[in-house]
């Protein structure tokens, strides 16, 4: 019986070192496989205690570019000598200084020095030049790559010069050996290779051949983990939008969409924003240079509504500026304006402005979800009804209203969602749009209105901290975060607190 | 919205009930708690309800919606005999003025600073920043009547409040801590109002500081309090500043306020009357109310109200400065009857949804870029020159929006095009792994339109022209659209390696290898490609 614990790899590393190879390099060639492959499988043996790896280390020559140049056309004490010897045996020092100015003082002295040559006057004269061990070290380091077999003791000398005149370089190399312990020997020998012969890839020749047949499949750990990967996606932030819109879309409603540059006159004066109200200020509305021309039929009836209302003057011109939509409510009433038969139904979810510095729960622009109905019959209760059903469909269980105040709503409310962890959490602003919006727009039926901050509802869901993260998002982030949204996680209740990121 | 500080101590006395009861049931008035500290409660009221910006204003609504209070609380108003003259001068100026006489006040610290925290509430809120109205409160032993408001000339000079020197109004403008907040009032004009007793004693140069002379201080046993503004509603200020005294106990007098010729007797603490049809309840909240229990809710809010002939004569506070028809009184019926008491119903008017066109194939285009491979990223639409244009290495071009009162150098106007937000969220990245393949589908504005498009780009060691070719190819292919292909001369990518993309004969984008500048200048260093479309008539 084969060892269940063996794989054919490590049998093979086993089978090579029982024939007496150690280096990983030589089992490899050996045994066919890759010299990774080996070692992998040779960590795994060792595991097992069939194996002990030895990490060595060992001096490693190599030869330097001079030194591998000289290998093949031999030192300059050589060359000198060879042309001396070619030319009789006795040649003027200037003829060699002529021929060799490269090397002439390294060549004559080591020709001094290993007593190749001797120097009569202004002639240098050839004696006996037996071939050196520094020439047969070169020679060898050469032609083979592996330093290791070179008798360091024998050749100290000769290394040592060949050091000293830089052609030669030592480096300390490490390298491992694997050898078998008693167990390992026994394994290795009572194991039948072709007992291990399993197919670990199925390649298309398998297939088609029908290789596998009455052969074994390597056996993989399913435990073990692969790389990480990651599907691209949508948005986290986008897929609650669309979720809402889904929601939304279930519940009858058409949805609109429209500029983000209104006039003042229809993002304040329509919605009854008395001209002097704080939000309207250059401190919290962005505005642009340009105005706009406003919708003549209705102005005077505006102007009448703001005088009754709110006393003092109206100003045609203050009508005029052009903002950044600081709600998209501004187009629920154009929406209306043009349709004032009943019923309407509709709702917009997009970006709207506020001039704020960017911090962890404030933005200059944020999205919001706004809906309205009209409809004969319609009342409070109803509005109710709605936002119950609403929240219940984006998984919020519990569910309570509170008084609210919008300008241009009455009654006005603020629903709560409670929130494990966090209590009573305000998600939106809702209400009945005064008679002074309705009116002047000849809009005889009561019209329900809400607006949710999409943004608060997001960090709500992906558990966030710092609002910035939806805009600004971190790759890895976009990357590792799941598809499916778990419930509302926990968030500290400070910056829910302070994230005053919409009114209806 | 204002946040008012309630001090426990001042509150359970004031009410008669333990603390938690009130934190519980104060939200159901309309108000958000902000804060629950050891020795106070810190809550957000709404601007509409001004009598609120007190303990004194909360002690009172809170004992009527918990019933231990109902009804009206009728102000008992003495005549007294002193007059106020308003010279004409000061008419152009600062034309209203409200006043009245308090007597045998019981001062303490803690209530003379819950009045001054309601008077600067009033200032910020109502009053406009003291423009629409300002309130001074005096110490009338200091003073003798009768009073004067008039308009004098800048070089004027009195003690002001904090000050042991005179100064004259001008000086005051322009040294006092209050002058230099709130001078510019007065920029356009040449003489300032003042409110002076009998023998010329500066009371008050409204709306910016009072004199020293008639500081109240814990000894204070009767006051003079002045409003003055620009609108009318400094008669309700003035009533919501005496109902909150009131509360501690105290004696009103009137004053008689000389203007224009007319007798004006101030304050006026009357309850107006409205009159609405028992239906018009029902019909609006959606409830069946009884007779009887629309006069408890109007009772816990405050109101006084009695039923003849089917309709609810009701008795509006003197305090109350946002009832200006049924619809207010008929919301605080439903607080008073209490909103979770209200049986909530799904409306039944029947309609089809539907969604919007762009949406629709927005939902198509990002199918395509997720299948692609593409994360989706959302980003401002607010930007700046240097990132849509030079870092671009683009023309500036007609047509984009610029804010007149950014709030950063980094959101000056609006996007006319989605890529360098892309290429900036590169570079947010640019330590995380490649390849980074991003898209996003959104608004941008261009000669005040607003616009959809969509933008995509991928960085990696081997991205190149065909890659960002066969994404194009992909793209279209999937949404059934067929679009000619012409060279570009957007200098945001590499000449000969980019192209213009035309459909039914218009330009309707652009794509292409990123310019190795463009990658330089957002401080990214590996080919980048791109591509961007606006989707407005792609018909599909």
């Amino acid at each position: 019986m084969p060892n269940q614990d063996l794989t054919f790899n490590e049998v093979k590393v086993l089978k090579s070192l029982l024939s007496g190879k150690t280096k990983p390099d030589d089992i490899a060639k050996d045994s066919n496989m890759k010299v990774e492959t080996v070692i992998q499988s040779a960590f795994f043996l060792e595991k097992k205690g069939l194996v002990v790896i030895e990490e060595h280390t060992e001096e490693k020559y190599c030869l330097t570019e001079e030194g591998l140049d000289y290998a093949t056309s031999g030192l300059p004490e050589r060359k000198i000598f060879d042309f001396i010897q070619s030319n009789g045996g006795k040649v003027p020092l200037s003829l060699l200084k002529e021929k060799f100015p490269e090397f002439i003082d390294i060549g004559i002295g080591w020709l001094k020095r290993k007593k190749w040559a001797k120097l009569d006057d202004e002639y240098v004269i050839a004696l006996d030049a037996p071939l050196g061990d520094d020439e047969r070290l070169l020679k060898e380091l050469s032609d083979k790559k592996d330093s290791c077999l070179i008798d360091k003791e024998e050749h100290k000398d000769s290394l040592n010069q060949l050091k000293r005149r830089n052609l030669l370089t030592v480096r300390e190399d490490s390298y491992i050996v694997i050898k078998l312990t008693d167990l390992g020997k026994k394994v290795a020998k009572d194991a039948k290779i072709e007992d291990y012969d399993e197919i670990t890839k199925i390649t298309p020749q398998i297939i088609r051949n029908k290789e596998w047949i009455g052969r074994k499949f390597r056996r993989y750990d399913i435990d073990i983990p692969s790389k990480e990967v990651y599907p691209a996606k949508k948005h986290p932030y986008k897929r609650i939008i669309d979720e809402i819109r889904e929601i939304s879309l279930q519940m009858g409603f058409v949805e609109i969409r429209g500029e983000i540059i209104q006039s003042s006159f229809w993002n304040f004066d329509a919605l009854f924003q008395p001209q002097d109200h704080p939000a309207r200020d250059m401190q919290d509305t962005f505005y642009l240079n340009s105005e706009s021309k406003l919708p003549k039929e209705y102005v005077d009836r505006i102007r009448d509504m703001h005088i009754k209302g709110w006393g003092g003057s109206w100003d045609e011109k203050l009508a005029r500026k052009n903002v950044l939509r600081t709600h998209t409510t501004s187009l629920s009433i154009k929406y209306l304006a043009d349709h004032p038969d009943p019923p309407v139904k509709a709702f917009c979810i997009g970006r709207v402005y506020r001039r704020e510095s960017i911090d962890p729960t404030h933005l200059p622009e944020f999205e919001q979800l706004e809906g309205v109905i009209m409809d004969k019959d319609l009342s409070f209760k109803h509005l109710l009804g709605y936002l119950n059903q609403f929240y219940r469909a984006l998984g919020f269980e519990k569910i309570r209203f509170r008084p609210g105040y919008f300008p241009y709503t009455e009654p006005s409310v603020e629903p709560e969602i409670y929130v494990e962890g966090l209590g009573w959490i305000e998600i939106g602003g809702a209400g009945i749009f005064r008679q002074e919006v309705t009116e002047p727009f000849g809009i005889k039926y009561p019209v329900l209105a809400w607006g949710i901050g999409v943004s608060r509802l997001a960090m709500l869901m992906l558990g966030l901290n710092d609002i910035r993260e939806l805009y600004r998002s971190d790759i890895d982030w976009l990357r590792k975060k799941p598809i499916c949204i778990a419930k509302p996680r926990f968030l500290q209740r400070r910056f829910l607190n302070a994230c005053c990121i919409f009114t209806l | 919205m204002p946040v008012v500080s309630l001090p426990y101590e001042d509150l359970e006395r004031l009410v008669g009930v333990p603390r938690e009861l009130i934190i519980e049931k104060i939200p159901f008035l309309g108000a958000d708690i902000e804060r629950i500290e050891e020795d106070r409660l810190d809550v957000e009221f709404f601007p509409n309800r001004p009598d609120l910006y007190s303990v004194e204003g909360v002690a009172r609504a809170i004992k009527g919606f918990l019933s231990i209070e109902e009804g009206a609380k009728y102000y008992r108003l003495y005549d007294s005999d002193v007059e106020l003259n308003v010279d004409d001068k000061v008419i152009p100026i600062r034309p209203y003025i409200a006043v009245a006489i308090v007597k045998d006040v019981l001062f303490t610290e803690s209530s003379i600073k819950s009045i001054m925290n309601l008077q600067e509430h009033l200032h910020k809120g109502l009053g406009r920043n003291r423009k629409k109205l300002a309130i001074g409160l005096h110490d009338l032993s200091k003073v003798s009547p009768p009073f004067t408001y008039t308009a004098v000339s800048p070089s004027f000079s009195f003690i002001p409040l904090d000050f042991d020197e005179e100064m004259s109004m001008q000086e005051v403008l322009s040294r006092h801590p209050k002058g230099i907040k709130y001078g510019s009032i007065f920029e356009n004009f040449s003489l300032y109002p003042v409110i002076l007793d009998s023998n010329d004693n500066v009371l008050s140069f409204p709306p910016i500081i009072n004199a020293e002379l008639t500081r109240v201080s814990e000894d204070t046993k009767n006051l003079f309090i002045d409003v003055t503004g620009t609108d009318p509603i400094v008669f309700k200020a003035l009533n919501i500043v005496l109902s909150a005294i009131y509360e501690r106990g105290c004696n009103l007098y009137s004053v008689c306020i000389k203007r224009e010729g007319k007798n004006i007797k101030s304050p006026d603490m009357s309850y107006k009357e409205i009159n609405i049809n028992i239906e018009e309840f029902r019909s609006l909240i959606g409830v069946d109310f009884t007779e009887s229990t629309i006069i408890k809710s109007l009772k816990r809010l405050r109101y006084d109200a009695e039923i003849k002939d089917k309709m609810v004569h009701v008795k509006i506070p003197p305090y109350r400065t946002d009832i200006l028809h049924s619809r207010d009184v008929i919301e605080d019926a439903a607080i008073g009857y209490g909103y979770d008491n209200i049986k909530s119903e799904f409306p039944i008017t029947f309609s089809i949804g539907k969604s919007d066109d762009i949406e629709i194939l927005s939902r198509k285009l990002s199918d395509v870029m997720v299948g692609l491979g593409f994360f989706e990223v959302m980003t401002f639409t607010l930007t700046n020159r240097d990132k849509e244009f030079s870092l671009m290495r683009r023309e500036e071009i007609p047509g984009y929006i610029v804010l007149k009162n950014p709030i950063s150098t980094e959101h000056t106007m609006l996007r006319g095009s989605l890529l360098p937000n892309l290429m900036e969220f590169l570079s947010y990245n640019k330590h995380r792994e490649l390849p980074q393949k991003i898209f996003e589908i959104g608004d941008i504005v261009l000669d005040e339109k607003t616009l959809q498009n969509l933008a995509f780009v991928s960085m990696h060691s081997n991205a190149e022209f065909a890659e960002i070719r066969s994404y194009l190819d992909a793209l279209f292919r999937e949404i059934g659209i067929d679009v000619d292909l012409k060279e570009s001369n957007d200098p945001a990518f590499l000449n000969g390696r980019r192209g213009d993309i035309f459909y039914k004969n218009k330009k309707i984008g652009v794509f292409g290898e990123f310019h190795p500048e463009v990658i330089w200048n957002f401080q990214l260093d590996h080919p980048t490609i791109g591509m961007e479309i606006n989707i407005n008539n792609l018909t599909i």
